[in-house]
């Protein structure tokens, strides 16, 4: 059971379709590991159909209804599941694609994922005892740890666990699991310090 | 138009899957009869009942009562969030025909009518307007849904959520009542959402807070 959640304002903006497509996608994986986010969802979709049905109605074109009621006649285009790519990773990550592994830095591997919007996402892991690196935040950033555990000064976070930071880190993030830890995480806007924040610069985000 | 044209016989269908508890039958019942006594408009019950005329027997007339109501709402939530007219009519148009393709997986132990035409609207705009996608266009395989608590899942998807949100949403102030809109309804950032109201970000947060915490505890019992 997750005891680090998302806020009601990141919960919302996942339900009505305003989160960029990275940090959705970290969201969506705690909500796959939390039940209780699940229901809240639940609660945002509801109240985003409540609030749909409280719209005053725009007027339609005058042959809408007749022009869709023609295309509900045309073949319908195949709908396919989007393949399982990572058969490791909880859903709906296992149908995402990946770049390759990046190691970045002593104990410390990268590997993006491929999402469009203003968000950058990917895969990160950290060996035991090793700290995440040194950053500050200029927009949302998410995390939700896959495997292991790390300690900030806000807690704990492990499996299923979402860390919503806001401010820079004082201290960072620590693995404290025996195991390496891996988080998926998304960002906005991330100023890195020290060496990742060199490689930043290289790559131009 | 009114409740009593809209009104279609509910036909036994061979599909229909066996109710799987008869409390969610009960609470669904009860909703209805609220939703009945509390609103004037049409009843959410009677849309479901459009749904499923559309996925038996391909119920044009059905379609159309649906699409008076909810076409003119999907565009101008497209409108709202920034949308030209004709892409908020195009996105508008391509939600109802998703509506009709859809009709026969929609299922209304899980989802008010409105809740799921929203989120069928919700995930074609990302995909249009922003070239995104919305980690639920994902999950097509019901394999993928991981093995829940099915009853508290599934209680809350009933049409009796929808009332209830609903009621609390009435409840809510004015202040809070923004904030919900601007946070579903304007595609920006939440230091957008600041500017626009002219409060800081923080008064923001607390107000949406407030207001979700009011919308969770209108379900607590149900739980």
């Amino acid at each position: 059971m997750s005891t680090h959640h998302p806020t009601d304002a990141t919960l919302a903006a996942y339900a009505a379709g305003t989160l960029p497509e990275g940090l959705a996608m970290v969201v969506a994986t705690h909500l796959h590991f939390c039940p209780d986010c699940r229901r809240m969802d639940r609660v945002m979709e509801a109240t985003g159909g409540n609030l749909l049905s409280d719209l005053a109605p725009a007027a339609m074109a005058p042959d809408a209804l007749t022009r869709v009621l023609a295309r509900t006649a045309e073949a319908e285009p195949p709908e396919r599941p989007a393949p399982i790519l990572q058969s490791g990773l909880p859903p709906p990550l296992a149908r995402c694609e990946f770049g390759r592994w990046w190691p970045v830095a002593p104990g410390l591997r990268w590997r993006p994922m491929k999402v469009s919007g203003r968000a950058w996402a990917g895969l990160l892991v950290v060996a035991p005892g090793r700290s995440m690196p040194k950053h500050g935040h200029d927009g949302l950033e998410l995390a939700c740890v896959l495997r292991g555990s790390f300690v900030d000064a806000s807690g704990r976070y492990g499996a299923g666990d979402i860390a919503e930071p806001e401010g820079d880190h004082d201290i960072p993030p620590r693995v404290d699991s025996d195991d390496p830890c891996v988080c998926v995480i998304a960002t906005e806007g991330v100023r890195m310090r020290g060496l990742l924040g060199s490689i930043q610069r290289m790559l131009g985000r | 138009m009114n409740g009593q044209t809209l009104r279609f016989p509910r036909l036994a269908v061979p599909t229909d899957p066996p109710p799987r508890r008869a409390i969610g039958r009960v609470r669904h019942f009860v909703g209805f009869r609220r939703m009945s006594q509390a609103e004037r408009t049409i009843a959410e019950p009677d849309h479901a009942d459009l749904i499923r005329a559309i996925a038996d027997r391909s119920d044009r007339e059905a379609f159309a009562a649906l699409f008076a109501h909810f076409a003119p709402r999907v565009k101008a939530w497209m409108l709202r969030s920034g949308a030209t007219d004709g892409s908020a009519e195009e996105l508008a148009q391509e939600t109802m025909l998703a509506v009709w393709r859809k009709a026969r997986l929609y299922d209304r132990e899980k989802a008010a009518p409105a809740t799921w035409i929203f989120t069928i609207a919700r995930n074609l705009r990302i995909d249009a307007v922003r070239k995104e996608r919305h980690p639920d266009t994902l999950l097509p395989d019901p394999a993928d849904e991981p093995d829940m608590p099915a009853q508290a899942d599934q209680l809350l998807h009933t049409a009796d959520t929808a009332t209830r949100i609903r009621h609390a949403m009435a409840s809510l102030s004015a202040d809070q009542v923004e904030v919900v809109q601007l946070a579903f309804f304007q595609d920006k950032p939440h230091s957008e959402i600041e500017r626009t109201l002219g409060i800081p970000l923080g008064t923001v947060k607390s107000r949406l807070r407030l207001a979700m915490a009011r919308l969770r505890s209108a379900l607590e019992d149900l739980a």
